[in-house]
C-alpha cells in the first residue's frame, strides 16, 4: 500500500497540471493578443505605451487580487467599484481639511475597510448571501460618494498624495513596482499564513472548516475587510492618476475584476484558484480592452466585447469541468 | 429470459493511477454478486464504468451477448442498470416520490402538469409490496439514513432496472435497517433482479451473496461461488497476506479523570447522562441509530450548545457555546460520521486536509513552515496507510475508505488529549480496520482519552475498555473490560434489557 509520495516525479498531480495548462493557454493568448495589436498599431510595443497600459490596469490588478481572496471563500464583492469612489472621496476630503497626505491615505483606507467590515459582518457573521449584501453596499457606497462629493469632482494638488498614482520614473510609472510589491505581500499572506489556508478552507467546505476549529465566520469578515482596504488603496492610486477625486470613479470595476479572476481560473464555488492566474487574467483582459482603445475601435463595441469574453470563459470552464469528471 | 452483463478487458487510468487493469466481470439476473477488496482497489470505479459515470479507456461491455455502448448514465439506465452510489444522490428538498420519479415524471394526460397523486400512489403501492411503510410525500431532508437508502433502492427498482449496483449500502444503516435491506434483497433476487453488492463486511457477504469477486490494485484476483470458498480465503486474497488479527493489549492502570459529564440533557435527544472518562481510557458509546449518543459526543466537542447539565474537561467547566475552535485549542479532536458534508474539504489537496488543524503549531516567524507540514503529512498518510497518488492530490479523487482514513489521520500528530470518534471505521476495509484499532490503542497508551461511538457491537466488544449502552437518549448500563456480555448489551440497546423491563 506504500504508494504515497513516491510517484510524484512521473505523475504531476492532476490539480497542478490542469492549472498549469490553464496558465499556458492564458500566456499564449496574451502573446497572441499583443502581437495582434502590435501589427495593428506599431506604437503598441513602445516602452511608453506599455507603461501607460500597465498603469491603466494597475487598479484592476489590485482589486482583482482582493476579489481572488473573496472568491476563494466562495463569495463575491460587488461593492469594490463604488467603494473606490467612496474611499477616494473620504481621503480627498480628509486631505483638503487637514492638508496632510498621511491623514488622507489613512482616511481612504479606513473608509474602504469600513465598507468591507459591513460586508464581512453581514456575510460572515449573519450568513447572508454575499451577492445580496454586496449588491446593497454597491449602491450604498456609490450613494455616499455622490453625497460626499456633492456629485462634483474635487481637484487635488498635494504632491505626496498624487505620487503613487501619478509619478513615473522615466517610462516606468511608480505604481507598477508597487503592484508587484502588493502581489508579493498578498502571495505570502495567501500561501504562507494560517489566514491564507483558512481562506481556502472556508471556501472549500465551510462546515468542515468550522468543525476543525478554523472559525470560518471570522475568516470571511477579514476577507471582506481586506477587500475593502485594497479598494481604499486603489482609490488613492485612482486619485493620483487623474489628479482629482471623482464621484464616478471605479465604475464597472467589479465587473472587470470578476471577469479577470474567472479568466484566471479561480472557481466561482470557492476553494480553488491562485493569485498568479488572476495576474494573467488581468493582463489578458487589460491588453484586449486597451488594445481596442488604441486601435480606435468603436467605444460602443467595447462593452459588447467584454460581455463576450466573460461568456466564453464561463462556457470554457463548464466544458473543462465536465471533462474532468469523466 | 434471464439477462446477463459481461464486462471484458476493462481498463481505466486516472493520470498515473491505474485504477482498473484488464478486468473481466460478469453478473447474471437472479444472483447477488459481492464485490470486495481493500480501500482504493477499484470497486467503485468498476461500477461507475458500468453505470456510465466514468468513461473506460479499454474493454467491452456486453448485455446478453451483444455489445452495448455505455457513454453516460442515461445509456446504463436504458438497458436496465441502476446505481446506488457510495455517496447519497437524493435531492433533499424534494419529496420521496419526486426523487423516485426524477427525470421520468408522470404527467396528467395531455398536459404539462405533474400527476403527483399518481406518483405518490405508485410509490406507496410498491413500498407496500415489500412490506415497508414510508410516507411518499415526506421531504427527503427529514428522513434518516435507513429511509434514504430505501428511497434510493425504490428509485432503482421502479426505473425497471434488472441490475442494481449497491456501493456499501449498509455503511449508514442500523441493525434493524440492515435486516430489512437483506430481506428486501432476497425478495428482489427471487423476482429475477441481479444485484452487485459492494461491502467490507464478510458475514454480510457470505450471508447474502451467491458469488464473490475480489479486486486488488485494479485487478480481479479471485471470483468464486460463496459456497466454494471461505472468509479467510477471501480476506487473504484481498491483500495477498493473512489478516493479522487485532488483539487488545493488556492495559496498565488508567490516569486522571479527563472528562466528566454530569446530568446533561437536551430536549428530545438525550436525557440525564453522566459519565467520566480517564486519560488513556477507551470509552465506547453504543446504541441504535437515533439513540442520542452521537449528539452527546458532539456536544462534548462543542458542536452543540442547547444542553443542560455540566461538562468538565481537565477539571474546568466547559461553557456552552464555546465552539469547536476552543475544543481544538484545548487538545480535542473529532472525526465526524459524515465525511462528505463535514469531514473533508473536497477541492483541497490531501496535504491541506490533513494539516489544517495543525497550522498554528507549524509556524516559524509567523509563516507556515512547509517542510514541517510535509513531514507531518507524510507520517499521517503512512500511519493510516491511506492510498493517494501524492499528497497534492485533491481529496475528492480518493476512494471512500481512503477519505475516511485522512479524516482520522489529521488528528494523530497533535498534542491530542481527547479524541472523539463517530463511527471511526465506516467504509474502512478489513485490513485497515485492524490498523485503525492499533492506532487507537497506541493513542490510549500515550494517555489520550478516547470517546468513541460505534453501532457495531463486535467492534465495541473488541476495542473498548468500558462501554455505555444507550436507548432512546438514556444511558442504560455500563460494562467494564473484560466483563462484556454481548447479549445483554444487545438487549440494552434494543430496549429489552433487565433494567428497562423493571
Ligand atoms: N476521479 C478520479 N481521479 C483520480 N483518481 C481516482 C478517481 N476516482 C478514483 N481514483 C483512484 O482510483 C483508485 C480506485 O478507487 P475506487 O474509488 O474505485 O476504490 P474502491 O475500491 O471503491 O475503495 P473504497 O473501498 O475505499 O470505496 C483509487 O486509488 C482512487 O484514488
Ligand atoms: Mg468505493
Amino acid at each position: 500500500m506504500e504508494t504515497a509520495g513516491k510517484t510524484t516525479e512521473q505523475s504531476p498531480s492532476p490539480a497542478i497540471s490542469a492549472l498549469a495548462m490553464r496558465y499556458l493557454v492564458l500566456a499564449a493568448l496574451i502573446v497572441i493578443a499583443s502581437l495582434g495589436f502590435g501589427f495593428a498599431n506599431e506604437n503598441f510595443f513602445s516602452l511608453a505605451n506599455i507603461g501607460i497600459l500597465l498603469r491603466s490596469i494597475s487598479v484592476l490588478f489590485i482589486v482583482s487580487m482582493a476579489m481572488t481572496f473573496v472568491m476563494l471563500t466562495g463569495g463575491i464583492d460587488l461593492s469594490v467599484g463604488s467603494n473606490v469612489a467612496f474611499a477616494g472621496g473620504v481621503g480627498v476630503i480628509a486631505l483638503t481639511a487637514t492638508g496632510s497626505a498621511p491623514v488622507g491615505f489613512l482616511a481612504a483606507i479606513l473608509a474602504g475597510m469600513s465598507i468591507g467590515l459591513i460586508n464581512g459582518i453581514f456575510v460572515g457573521r449573519m450568513k447572508l448571501s454575499a451577492f445580496m449584501v454586496t449588491l446593497a453596499t454597491f449602491a450604498l457606497a456609490r450613494g455616499l460618494a455622490l453625497v460626499i462629493y456633492d456629485a462634483d469632482s474635487i481637484n487635488v494638488s498635494n504632491a505626496i498624495f498624487l505620487w503613487l498614482g501619478g509619478t513615473s520614473w522615466g517610462n516606468v510609472p511608480v505604481v507598477i513596482p508597487f503592484v508587484v510589491l502588493v502581489f508579493a505581500v498578498l502571495s505570502v499572506v495567501l500561501y504562507r499564513t494560517t489566514f491564507g489556508r483558512d481562506v481556502y478552507a472556508a471556501g472549500a467546505n465551510f462546515k468542515t472548516a468550522f468543525v476543525l476549529g478554523r472559525r470560518p465566520e471570522r475568516t470571511l469578515v477579514w476577507v471582506y475587510i481586506l477587500s475593502g482596504a485594497l479598494a481604499g488603496l486603489s482609490a488613492i492610486i485612482t486619485v493620483g492618476r487623474v489628479s482629482s477625486g471623482q464621484p464616478w470613479a471605479g465604475l464597472y470595476l467589479e465587473f472587470d475584476a470578476i471577469t479577470a479572476v474567472i479568466l484566471g481560473g479561480t472557481s466561482l464555488f470557492g476553494g480553488r484558484g491562485r493569485l498568479f492566474g488572476t495576474i494573467l487574467g488581468v493582463l489578458l483582459y487589460g491588453i484586449i480592452i486597451n488594445g481596442l482603445v488604441l486601435t480606435g475601435t468603436n467605444p460602443y463595441l467595447q462593452s459588447l466585447i467584454k460581455g463576450a469574453i466573460l461568456l466564453s470563459v464561463v462556457l470554457l470552464d463548464s466544458w473543462t469541468q465536465r471533462g474532468k469528471q469523466r | 429470459m434471464t439477462h446477463r452483463i459481461d464486462m471484458t478487458g476493462i481498463g481505466k487510468s486516472f493520470f498515473a493511477t491505474r485504477a482498473l487493469d484488464d478486468v473481466d466481470f460478469s453478473c447474471v439476473a437472479g444472483e447477488v454478486h459481492a464485490l470486495v477488496g481493500l480501500n482504493g482497489a477499484g470497486k467503485s470505479t468498476l461500477m461507475k464504468v458500468l453505470g456510465g459515470a466514468i468513461e473506460r479507456d479499454q474493454g467491452r461491455i456486453e448485455m446478453d451477448g451483444r455489445d452495448v455502448a455505455i457513454t453516460g448514465p442515461a445509456d446504463a439506465r436504458a438497458i436496465g442498470v441502476a446505481m446506488i452510489h457510495q455517496e447519497y444522490s437524493l435531492i433533499d428538498e424534494l419529496t420521496v416520490y419526486d426523487n423516485i420519479f426524477l427525470g421520468r415524471e408522470l404527467h396528467r394526460k395531455g398536459t404539462p402538469f405533474l400527476n403527483k397523486a399518481e406518483m405518490a400512489r405508485r410509490v406507496r403501492a410498491e413500498l407496500k409490496r415489500f412490506g415497508l411503510s414510508l410516507d411518499p410525500g415526506r421531504l427527503v431532508r427529514d428522513l434518516n439514513s435507513g429511509e434514504k437508502q430505501i428511497v434510493e433502492i425504490m428509485r432503482a427498482l421502479m426505473s425497471e432496472a434488472w441490475l442494481i449496483v449497491m456501493d456499501e449500502p449498509t455503511s449508514a444503516l442500523s441493525e434493524g435497517d440492515k435486516e430489512r435491506l437483506f430481506h428486501f434483497i432476497r425478495r428482489m433476487k427471487s423476482e429475477g433482479v441481479a444485484i452487485i453488492y459492494i461491502s467490507h463486511h464478510m458475514p454480510e457477504i457470505f450471508g447474502i451473496a451467491e458469488r464473490v469477486t475480489v479486486m486488488r490494485d485494479g485487478r480481479i484476483v479471485l471470483s468464486e461461488r460463496t459456497t466454494d470458498t471461505t472468509e479467510e480465503a477471501v480476506i487473504s486474497s484481498m491483500s495477498g497476506s493473512e489478516l493479522d488479527d487485532f488483539v487488545k493489549p493488556h492495559k496498565a492502570a488508567e490516569g486522571e479523570i479527563l472528562l466528566s459529564v454530569r446530568n446533561v440533557s437536551k430536549t428530545a435527544t438525550y436525557h440525564d447522562v453522566s459519565f467520566d472518562l480517564r486519560q488513556g481510557e477507551i470509552l465506547m458509546l453504543t446504541g441504535l441509530r437515533g439513540c442520542g449518543a452521537p449528539e452527546l459526543a458532539k456536544t462534548v466537542f462543542g458542536l452543540d450548545d442547547g444542553y443542560r447539565g455540566d461538562i468538565a474537561y481537565r477539571d474546568v467547566r466547559l461553557k456552552p457555546g464555546r465552539g469547536p475552535a476552543a475544543a481544538v485549542r484545548d487538545g480535542m479532536g473529532l472525526v465526524t460520521e459524515n465525511r462528505d458534508t463535514n469531514g473533508i474539504l473536497a477541492p483541497l489537496s490531501v496535504r491541506d486536509n490533513i494539516a489544517l488543524p495543525f497550522l498554528e503549531k507549524s509556524l516559524s516567524f509567523g509563516l507556515i513552515d512547509n517542510t514541517r507540514i510535509e513531514r507531518l503529512v507524510d507520517r499521517a498518510i503512512r500511519d493510516t496507510s491511506a492510498k493517494t497518488s501524492s499528497p497534492s492530490q485533491e481529496i475528492r479523487f480518493l476512494s471512500g475508505g481512503n477519505k475516511q482514513k485522512i479524516c482520522f489521520s489529521r488528528w494523530l500528530d497533535r498534542d491530542l488529549e481527547l479524541l472523539v470518534l463517530l463511527e471511526p471505521t465506516r467504509g474502512i476495509d478489513v485490513h485497515a480496520k485492524a490498523d485503525i484499532y492499533r492506532i487507537i490503542e497506541e493513542l490510549a497508551e500515550r494517555g489520550v482519552g478516547l470517546l468513541i461511538l460505534s453501532y457495531e457491537i463486535d467492534e465495541v466488544v473488541m476495542l473498548a475498555d468500558r462501554v455505555i449502552t444507550f436507548y432512546e437518549g438514556r444511558s442504560i448500563s455500563e460494562y467494564v473490560h473484560p466483563h462484556f456480555d454481548k447479549d445483554r448489551m444487545l438487549a440494552d440497546i434494543a430496549g429489552t434489557g433487565p433494567e428497562q423491563a423493571a
